[in-house]
């Protein structure tokens, strides 16, 4: 017989908690997802409207009942309203949490920050240049008050078009340019979508779908872009560091905090406070042998990037590293938290803190963070986890943790070949490295976990593709032991090679959902020193199991910078073929790249495989037949 | 004599079906005030999930003989030959659970429901929206089925449908198109995802 | 053509109600030691526990004979039946011939061996006169002693705790319905009862009882002795044959009968607790003394005897127990020899408190047991019934979600040259 949740996931550390929490009765997304089925197939082919209330409205995909809205909206229309408020709601979300980060700075440069710093000075001066912010003369703090000023202009609607959006090559801008697409404002395409997508506005299944690349591309070279600047330039640009993943970071001695969320803002204060004299030395009063900081999901890999602070899991991991009885306290911001953390923590002595004002939970305690409070409200609730420790039952840690490397910006990158792109170029030119993929995107109970990143990622490097990856994709594939300084064995003779020389892993983890922003940019120059665009490179993305809006925004934003892009599971766009056509056919004419759907990442990996060598052909370099 | 037919290829699991059949048990017979009604009305017919999660409207088949009728200890299960529908009488039921182990197609539940006794709890399943049918209305569920998933008619006239459509498909020339190109195309790829996670 | 039933329980109505239905003209004879309308046996348990009155017994209107056109004979005993001269004897002066005979004299409760039990207040409960009694003698009574964890001993000891008197309850084995349930579900129901105030006594039998005119204790196996006002015995029951002519007619525990519950006699017939057939699940001959398993056996005599062969396709035992907030579901081979190769598989959700135990013999599901959510219990019954080799994985059918669907989606149903 198989062993037991096997079939829901493929981490060993992930099966063992799943039996633990049976046994403790918790239940967990799993379950829950299986309470689901069968799931509601108008909205699976996104044939349900809910946009007015002569609605709700649904279409018969069989061709038998309704065919139109109320309003007389088609399934083309339908689909295209709600394929767009998914791509705005995930903008929304990435440029939300940016805009937050401009609002630190901002506070720094005006000295209100308390605790916050600028601990990139160099990044700050560069970013500022390219935002056209005078830096002569000023210090750090005028530039960062300038600099703030200017990002949140890129909020508004009074520019034509976005800053950072200069960073892509010119035959991409020109591209946007043409096709109408070039995003104006952050917040005003994802207004501007709400606003479409009301009863009566635009109606153009096409347009609607242009407006969503538009709108994506305001977060890829928007908001996203900027919240990882921003947060490079307060809280450092990450360089390459040790450290380790999976449930086995929970030490049995230590006071054990798990931060959980987006925003470093938030874990960056509490990091400090943890390792602050004073909390080490109440932690030891109280028996501890130290305050032990993980992370989950992205606020972790944003520390893990900066400070090589360990990870305890992926999305699907939350609840089950609460299952362990040995977290004295989560704290969360926002985005991905399941709204079920707190019930899983109240089974053991867990503290589960929010700290958003945007982010209430049921059964958390509110402790909210601003900029001029957050140094102390650190101090505050790592006390409170420290105090907590006392309350410990009987842990379950039932793995030791994996080791591996992070911290894969793109400037380190570029370091570690010595300061040019050139010799990457050179490798791939070769042929020794066939092209570069980015796996990026969620856990989703559809699949099973891990399996999609880790098969998908194992296949490509056994074929010379170097892999980056971000967000949850990159835990999995940090679990996994990809990213061990010894993993390039694991890789093609060429990437073995390659990595070897360089002393770095086939699979660089280059940060958070949000640095998805940093595979452009590498993208960009990559394009840039070959002087061709993205759409003529030899790299693609995947997203094997995505789940959330977000991660289908970074999706359009891929596509339309040009990167071929494999989904796992299937948006819910199936309701209309003409979309569905457009999606993974037609693009191809309009941005130079398309997205395809594959939820097998053995099959996927032949697609992608398949597309690098026909880009490589493209480009006169060797291909191969796959 | 016009019967719900259920056409499982159709179903999309959207369990509209459930919704408006527990309304038109409730007393306000209105979705809205239902919710708040007690004992809650539940639904008759239930969206079971198919190994592949598709959906799959299960509902009493009205048998005849029926098996549930015959196991029924105290005689509560009865056949209403004018409507062609097996019914319970709750007065009689004694909650004994004999039918549930007797339904070959699993869709008695058991609980306390607006027809019943208040505070008893009784076997419940589809009466083919006796109640409605008395007021010349189509069954509940059909009539919320967007799908045509279910649909009220004489076997007769499903029978015919149902050959045309397949004389359609394999006469020459005709298209083998699926019904749903892009419902087909979800499930091909759902049918993935769920083999990779059961192997 | 003259047709006579022993028997007016629900195997016998059963039949001729089959009867009428295919012969409008026939003779239909019914003799039964039961008099008046049928009635539901399982329910005489809810009036001794009060939920249910004698008037809800009855399961067929007051013109049921005269409807169907019977002809009755009622509080007479069958004493013989006479397979030359195709005749039964009624009582000791009356004997009725026959052309068709259906035997559906069900069970009689299984005598216990202990002195005195002649005593009042000492009651088998089979019947509705048995409960009547009970409930006569129910107001002065305080402590109950039930012997039996079977079905029946269950049932009443269920009853009399609803009533409000202290029940103990003897069993021979370790948890009851032991022949019913499988050790897990039995030991769930245990402990339900024991937190309803049960008292239970394990492998131990009553020697004999002690009383003035009314019982007043029981002698205990171990030396013991239980003081007692009310006794009830549930140790099983027999099929009720004593006036079958066994040189005329097979039997083994009951009346043998074949897929047309006809038995070694053409003429002779036999269905419901009193009948023996092949049991589906352990494919072998077994009596199966349930409901369910009476009227369709009697169903079937009764087409066959009107003379349109129909077969069955086997019986099958299973068991519903309700008990508090325990609803627990048996079909089958609940607890399978280990020897035979048979497969098992179970699974126990505790935060759902359900537990469900799948028993295997290759392909085919041969029996379960399954405690609350209990809705598709008929899916699996019908698996094993038509004996239904699974294409689906076996673990599926542990999951709560199991539903019909998931058998016909894989032409299970289809491909099953038995399937209806
Ligand atoms: C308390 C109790 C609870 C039960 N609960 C359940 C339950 O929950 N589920 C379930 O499936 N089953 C249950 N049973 C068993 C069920 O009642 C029997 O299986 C069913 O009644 C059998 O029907 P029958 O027609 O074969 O026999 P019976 O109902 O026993 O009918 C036979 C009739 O024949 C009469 N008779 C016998 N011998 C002669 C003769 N020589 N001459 C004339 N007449 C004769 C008897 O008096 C009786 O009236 C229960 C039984 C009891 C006693
Ligand atoms: S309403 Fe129709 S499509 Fe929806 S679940 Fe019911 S039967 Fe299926
Ligand atoms: S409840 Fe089940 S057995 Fe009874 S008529 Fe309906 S489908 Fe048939
Ligand atoms: S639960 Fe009710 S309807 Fe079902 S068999 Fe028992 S008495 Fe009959
Ligand atoms: S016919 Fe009526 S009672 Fe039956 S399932 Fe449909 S809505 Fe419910």
């Amino acid at each position: 017989m198989n062993k037991p949740f096997e079939n829901s996931t493929i981490c060993e550390d992930s099966q063992l908690l799943l039996q633990k929490a049976a046994r403790d009765q918790i239940e967990t997304v799993w379950e829950r997802h299986q309470a689901q089925q069968p799931q509601c197939g108008f909205c699976e082919m996104g044939l349900s409207c809910r946009n007015c209330v002569m609605g709700p409205c649904r279409v018969d995909p069989f061709g038998e009942g309704p065919q139109k809205g109320v309003c007389g909206a088609d399934a083309d229309i339908i689909v295209a309203r709600n394929l767009g408020r998914m791509i705005a709601a995930g903008a929304a979300s990435h440029s939300d949490h940016g805009r937050d980060l401009v609002d630190v700075l901002g506070e720094v440069g005006s000295g209100n920050g308390s605790g916050y710093q600028i601990r990139d000075p160099e990044k700050l001066k560069r970013v500022a240049a390219e935002y056209g912010v005078a830096t002569d003369g000023k210090d750090d703090f005028q530039i960062a008050a300038g600099l703030a000023d200017a990002m949140k202009e890129d909020y508004g609607c009074k520019q034509k078009s976005i800053t950072l959006i200069s960073r892509a090559p010119a035959k991409r801008q020109e591209l946007w340019n043409n096709l109408g697409v070039t995003p104006r404002g952050i917040d005003r395409e994802t207004s501007e979508m709400m606003h479409r997508t009301h009863m009566g506005v635009d109606n153009d299944w096409q347009s609607l779908l242009l407006h969503g690349v538009r709108n994506a591309l305001s977060d890829g070279w928007g908001g996203s872009m900027i919240a990882t600047e921003v947060s490079d330039i307060l809280f450092g640009t990450p360089t390459p560091r040790a450290t380790r993943f999976n449930v086995g970071v929970l030490a049995k001695d230590q006071v054990n905090i798990i931060v959980h969320g987006h925003n470093p803002v938030v874990s960056e204060m509490v990091l400090h406070a943890a390792q602050s004299e004073e909390m080490l030395k109440l932690a030891e009063s109280k028996g501890a042998k130290g305050i032990n900081l993980a992370g989950v999901c992205c606020t972790g890999n944003e520390l893990l990037m900066r400070h090589g602070v360990a990870m305890a899991g992926n999305h699907l991991s939350t609840e089950l590293v609460l299952s362990t009885g040995a977290v004295e306290m989560m704290l969360v911001d926002y985005q991905c938290i399941m709204p079920s953390l707190a019930t899983v923590a109240s089974c053991y002595h867990t503290k589960m803190i929010s700290t958003s004002d945007k982010a209430r939970f049921p059964g958390m305690e509110h402790q909210e963070f601003h900029p001029e409070n957050a140094a102390e409200t650190a101090m505050t609730v790592v006390r409170q986890a420290v105090e907590n420790f006392a309350n410990r039952g009987e842990a379950f840690i039932p793995v030791d943790s994996v080791d591996a490397l992070g911290g894969f910006s793109v400037e380190s990158i570029v370091n570690a070949l010595g300061g040019s792109p050139d010799p990457l170029i050179d490798a791939i030119k070769a042929g020794k490295i066939r092209g570069a993929v980015g796996i990026v995107g969620c856990n989703n109970p559809k699949i099973k976990q891990d399996h999609g990143h880790v098969s998908l990622a194992q296949r490509l490097i056994e074929n010379d593709i170097l892999v980056v990856d971000t967000g949850c994709a990159a835990v999995a594939n940090a679990k996994a032991g990809f990213k061990m300084t010894d993993a390039a064995e694991l890789a093609g003779p060429g990437l073995q090679e390659i990595c070897g020389a360089l002393g770095v892993p086939p699979v660089l983890h280059m940060g958070s959902c949000v640095d998805n922003v940093r595979i452009l940019v590498l993208a960009s120059a990559l394009a840039n020193a070959l002087n061709v665009d993205i759409s003529d490179l030899p790299i693609a993305g995947a997203a094997p199991e995505w789940y959330s809006e977000k991660a289908a925004t970074i999706g359009v934003y891929f596509v339309a910078s040009g990167v071929f892009t494999v989904l796992g599971p299937m948006p819910p766009i199936t309701g209309s073929l003409n979309i569905v056509n457009l999606l993974t056919e037609g693009l191809n004419d309009v941005v130079g790249a398309t997205f395809a759907v594959e939820p097998d990442p053995e099959k996927a990996a032949i697609l992608i495989r398949r597309h690098i060598e026909s880009k490589r052909k493209a480009l006169g370099l060797p291909a191969e037949d796959v | 004599m016009k019967k719900v037919i259920v056409h499982p290829e159709r179903c999309v699991g959207c369990m509209q079906c459930m919704l408006a059949c527990a309304a038109a048990h409730s007393k306000t017979k209105s979705l809205f005030l239902a919710v708040s009604e007690k004992p809650q009305p539940k639904p008759r017919v239930h969206v079971g999930v198919g190994l592949y999660e598709e959906g799959f409207p299960n509902r009493c088949r009205h048998c005849n003989p029926a098996p549930c009728q015959l196991a029924c200890l105290p005689g509560a299960i009865f056949r209403d030959n004018e409507i062609d529908t097996v019914l319970i009488d709750p007065d009689k039921c004694i909650n004994c659970a004999s039918c549930a182990m007797a339904c070959p197609f699993g869709v008695i539940r058991y609980h306390e429901d607006a027809v019943a006794p208040p505070g008893k709890t009784v076997a419940v399943k589809c009466d083919n929206c006796y109640e409605r049918r008395q007021q010349k209305r189509i069954p509940a569920c059909v009539e919320a089925c967007m799908v045509a998933a279910l649909t009220f008619e004489t076997e007769a006239a499903a029978m015919k449908r149902k050959t045309d459509e397949i004389s359609r498909s394999v006469s020459t020339g005709a298209e083998t198109a699926a019904l749903s190109p892009g419902f087909e195309l979800l499930n091909t790829l759902k049918k993935v995802q769920i083999e990779m996670r059961n192997p | 053509m003259e047709y006579v039933i022993i028997g007016n329980g629900v195997a016998g109505i059963s039949a001729a109600e089959s009867i009428r239905q295919l012969d409008a003209d026939g003779n239909i004879t019914m003799i039964g030691d039961e008099s008046g309308l049928p009635y539901c046996r399982p329910m005489i348990s809810m009036v001794l526990e009060g939920t249910a009155t004698p008037n809800q017994l009855p399961i067929r209107k007051a013109k049921f004979y005269d409807t169907l056109n019977i002809a009755p004979i009622f509080g007479e005993r069958v004493t013989d039946i006479d397979v030359g001269s195709r005749t039964v004897q009624v009582g000791t002066a009356q004997s009725v011939a026959y052309d068709r005979l259906l035997i559906a004299t069900g069970a009689d409760p299984r005598p216990i061996n202990a002195q005195n039990q002649e005593l009042k207040n000492i009651s088998y409960m089979r019947t509705s006169l048995h409960v009547a009694n009970m409930l006569q003698s129910l107001a002065g009574t305080r402590d109950a002693l039930v012997l039996g964890g079977g079905l029946v001993g269950f049932k009443a000891a269920y009853g009399l705790l609803r009533r409000g008197l202290k029940v103990t309850m003897l069993i021979g084995s370790g948890y009851p319905l032991s022949l019913q349930v499988d050790q897990t579900a039995g030991q769930m129901i245990l402990k339900e009862l024991v937190a309803q105030g049960l008292k239970v006594k394990v492998g131990v039998e009553v020697t004999a009882f002690e009383g003035q005119d009314k019982v007043e204790a029981a002698q205990i196996s171990d030396g013991s002795k239980i003081a007692c006002d009310m006794v009830v015995i549930g140790k099983g029951v027999l099929p009720a044959l004593s006036f079958v002519p066994r040189d005329h007619i097979e039997v083994d525990l009951g009346i043998m009968v074949n897929a047309h519950m006809q038995t070694s006699n053409p003429h002779v017939y036999a269905a419901g607790d009193v009948a023996e057939y092949i049991d589906v699940a352990r494919n072998s001959r077994w009596v199966n003394a349930i409901w369910p398993e009476a009227v369709s056996q009697g169903r079937i005599a009764g087409i066959n005897m009107a003379g349109r062969p129909v077969a069955y396709a086997g019986s099958l035992s299973r068991n519903v127990i309700r008990i508090f907030d325990l609803d627990v579901l048996t079909g089958g081979l609940v607890t399978p020899p280990h020897e035979n190769g048979y497969e098992v598989m179970s699974a126990m959700h505790a935060g759902r408190n359900t537990y469900r135990k799948m028993v295997f013999c290759d392909q085919r599901l041969v029996g379960f047991t399954m405690v609350n959510d209990i809705e598709q219990g008929g899916v699996l019954m019908a698996l094993m019934h038509h004996q239904i080799p699974l294409t689906i994985p076996k673990e599926a059918l542990l999951d709560t979600r199991f539903n019909f669907k998931q058998v016909m989606t894989h032409g299970a149903w289809a491909a099953s040259p038995k399937a209806a």
